[in-house]
């Protein structure tokens, strides 16, 4: 079966590169581990899992889908992704409240939550469990995923891979909604949902 | 909508009313559990619940209708 994007694209992207820890439920996804005792993820399971979370994000309405990122290379490429679905994102720290206390101003209720990485999010994960909403979650090897309802897995530290990951989900909700037509692209790339390194830290 | 169609279908304390069942450990569940429903990923047909017990230990869930193992 073709994959979502060339194989070589998320080997260039770092999608498939893992980390030196693997707990339990994620060992399913790993392909093999490497000399250095990195864990390399299985390409076609996360591609089939893309394309899961793809057609399982596109049976709700973009504004009741939450996306989180407290990571900030996660940041931009969610803010892309809801400029192209329509979706809620919330960058930065998740104010204790925001699923839960119908007060605030802040309030969202939405009916799925999309995380960047359950470690990370771990409010946002917490509150849409009080508060009964399905989350979605890129994990890495090094991921629990007690709280989740369904796992991408996939390295989700890279600046490179986030943005490819991002990208692709994107896609694949906008085509799941006939947005875009099957063989359609998104009018930007994947470089478009990426966070620019800045001078200082290329030097 | 009628009103007479309305009456029929509320609940009578006479009707036997079957709680939902969590798709991984099978146990009814209360309604006021953190429980989480949604559709099989996979498929979109077999709607899936979750306890609260469940999804903190990680246990997994499979659909079936279509075989789909998750999270």
């Amino acid at each position: 079966m073709e994959t979502l994007v060339p194989v070589e694209l998320y080997r260039k992207m770092g999608v498939i590169v893992g980390t030196q820890i693997c707990t339990k439920y994620m060992k399913r996804f790993v392909y093999k581990i490497i000399q250095e005792g990195f864990y390399i993820l299985d390409v076609a399971k996360i591609d089939e899992r893309l394309r899961l979370a793809g057609k399982f994000l596109s049976t709700f309405e973009p504004e009741k889908i939450a996306v989180v990122s407290v990571r900030v290379y996660g940041q931009k490429p969610a803010y892309m992704m809801c400029k192209y679905v329509g979706c809620k994102a919330i960058l930065g720290r998740v104010i204790p409240g925001t699923f839960t206390n119908p007060r605030l101003e802040y309030y969202l209720e939405p009916d799925v939550v999309l995380v960047t990485d359950p470690r990370t999010d771990r409010q946002a994960v917490i509150e849409a469990s009080k508060a009964g909403i399905p989350v979605v979650a890129f994990a890495d090897t090094d991921n629990k995923v007690e709280l989740i309802d369904l796992v991408i897995p996939a390295n989700n530290r890279g600046r490179k891979s986030l943005a490819l990951l991002y990208w692709i989900l994107t896609r694949e909700i906008l085509r799941n909604k006939n947005i875009l037509a099957p063989k359609q692209d998104l009018d930007v790339g994947p470089e478009a949902f990426m966070v620019q390194k800045t001078v200082e830290s290329e030097s | 909508m009628a009103k007479g169609s309305l009456v029929a279908r509320r609940i009578d304390i006479y009707d036997n009313v079957k709680p939902p069942l969590c798709t991984s450990c099978g146990k009814p569940l209360n309604p006021s559990s953190k429980a989480v429903s949604f559709y099989c990923p996979n498929c979109g047909v077999f709607l899936i619940w979750r306890c609260e017990k469940c999804r903190t230990q990680g246990s997994t869930y499979k659909c079936p209708n279509c075989g789909f193992e998750g999270p």
